[in-house]
């Protein structure tokens, strides 16, 4: 396919980093498994349409989120987006680095950006609701192809 | 993730959707949205740059989405006494005045700005989302008066340049001339041989001017000489988020936001715009009765204590009890926090007041406050701090 660039670690929809590693929602959250917990942010897609973030409104670490429902909010100085969690369980814990520098999911979705750390409840059967990085990529290159 | 960009909403029904004359500058170095049935800039390098570059030194805004009316004839100062809040017959030539169409209510059908180019030609600036209906409500009542209406707005070109450095940059193009001209006064000078109303206004807060040029094609030149002479002090384009979050900090109201028809001048504290004297003019009597006994709801300025971006729809609180909503919202690029207008009602108006902002389930801690948001003697057009290029 075109405007594809495969490494190992990521493949590109456009210019949209999709990473190898993790599993996304259809609205553009990301989660990584990690010693049975799950570290969720949201993508670069996400970041790049929201364009500069200057607020993130954090969940609260033993607040219980399900699946696909708001756990706070990613924010540009025009936009809100509801950030819906990609696992239901107990926040453990967040990224209070987040409070002071927003822009870090600007700069780094996929890492210094990450946004909570959820101990699942339900992890193998809501695991399989989510997409695949290529099945992410694709939905990816379907929204760009609408624009 | 859902993304709402409430009233500057990412395009995706491009039908029927008007473009400005500059639409192709617009689309090969901004993000394009939907404004008032336009397809305009949103930012072009970004929202925060863009912002800065006007309370730091200069931008430049295509505002051609603005509507334009010239309204001439004999009597096209006693229509305008008739139908608008303020008097237009003392006004001096070349002077611009604001004021708002209301209806019977007192409610504000527009809010716009005139320049009075003659005895009996007065030019109007309106709101993009109003101008058809401005015109009807025109239309319906200048029955009797000798007027005649025509609608410029996609003949003369629009654009604004602001910012504490606007005039080092338009006396290279237009000379000296331009730097005498007067808050809310407007001269004709030429461009390249077209004629230019050239107005020292603006929706920023800070200093600055509007160009409206007689001749459409022109606007690329004119586009491109504004960025030429600008570029020694590092002047940006500037697109409608910066423009809407300008004004917010300057405390300006936006139709739509602070004004519709169910809100009154008086209500938003804009009764510089509302003349009473012996003539009669459409909402009079309403707009009397609220100077009188006092209005249910005031305009006021909110600034966040605690953390959080305050957006249109949320509720006021005192003590638990809704009290009054957020017209308008966001981050303020200058200050680093949560600025908010909305209505509350009298008795929480008080600057200093301390409410509560329901911010998603959530109540966050803000404070009532002047307008502007901006400390004056630092920021605007009557900043103490002289800033030389």
């Amino acid at each position: 396919m075109s405007g594809e660039n495969i490494s190992e670690r990521s493949i590109m929809a456009d210019e949209y980093e999709v990473r190898m590693d993790l599993l996304y929602t259809e609205e553009h959250e990301w989660v990584k498994v990690e010693d049975g917990n799950a570290r969720v942010g949201v993508t670069d897609y996400a970041q790049k349409s929201l364009h500069e973030i200057v607020y993130v409104e954090l969940p609260k670490e033993g607040m219980e989120v399900k699946q696909m429902k708001p756990m706070g909010t990613v924010e540009s100085i025009k936009a809100v987006s509801e950030v819906y969690s990609p696992i239901s369980g107990r926040v453990i814990k967040i990224n209070g680095r987040l409070r002071e520098s927003p822009e870090l999911v600007n700069e780094s979705p996929y890492d210094e950006g990450w946004i909570a750390l959820i101990e699942p409840s339900n992890l193998n059967e809501e695991l399989k609701r989510l997409l695949t990085p290529k099945q992410y990529a694709n939905l990816l290159r379907k929204i760009i192809e609408k624009k | 993730m859902q993304i709402s960009f409430g009233r500057l909403s990412r395009r995706n029904d491009v039908k029927n959707m008007k473009r400005t004359v500059l639409f192709s500058f617009h689309e090969k170095h901004g993000h394009i949205g939907k404004y008032a049935g336009y397809e305009m800039p949103l930012w072009y390098k970004g929202v925060i740059s863009e912002h800065m570059a006007v309370r730091d030194r200069v931008g430049v805004f295509d505002t051609s989405h603005m509507g334009r009316l010239l309204i001439k004839g004999s009597q096209a100062a006693n229509l305008l006494n008739y139908i608008s809040t303020n008097n237009y017959s003392q006004l001096d030539v070349m002077k611009a005045q604001h004021a708002f169409l209301c209806n019977s209510r007192g409610g504000v059908i527009d809010d716009f700005l005139a320049f009075k180019l003659g005895e009996n030609e007065f030019f109007l600036v309106v709101n993009a989302m109003n101008r058809e209906k401005d015109i009807e409500w025109i239309k319906e009542n200048m029955g009797s008066f000798n007027v005649t209406l025509l609608d410029l707005t996609e003949k003369v070109p629009m654009i604004a340049v602001q910012g504490p450095l606007s005039s080092n940059a338009l006396r290279k193009i237009f000379g000296d001339e331009i730097v005498k001209l007067k808050h809310m006064w407007s001269s004709w000078f030429s461009f390249d041989g077209v004629r230019t109303l050239i107005s020292r206004t603006g929706y920023t807060g800070e200093d600055g001017f509007e160009l409206y040029l007689l001749e459409e094609e022109k606007v690329f030149d004119l586009w491109d000489a504004i960025m030429k002479a600008g570029s020694e002090f590092n002047i940006e384009p500037c697109g409608l988020a910066a423009r809407d979050t300008l004004r917010l900090e300057a405390g300006f109201c936006l139709y739509g936001n602070e004004l519709d028809e169910e809100t009154t001048p008086i209500e938003a504290g804009l009764k510089f715009g509302v003349r009473f004297d012996d003539r009669e003019f459409i909402g009079k009597e309403a707009l009397l009765r609220q100077v009188r006994k006092g209005v249910r709801k005031i305009r006021v300025g909110l600034r966040m204590i605690e953390r959080g971006i305050p957006r249109k729809g949320m509720s006021i609180l005192k003590s638990g009890k809704e009290i009054g909503y957020v017209t308008s919202g966001t981050m303020s690029p200058l200050l680093k926090i949560g600025i908010a207008m909305g209505y509350v009602s009298p008795k929480y108006s008080r600057v200093g007041e301390r409410v509560e902002i329901s911010v998603r389930g959530r109540l966050a801690e803000a404070e009532i406050v002047k307008f502007p948001f901006y400390d004056k003697r630092q920021y605007g057009r009557k900043r103490e701090t002289n800033l030389k290029a």
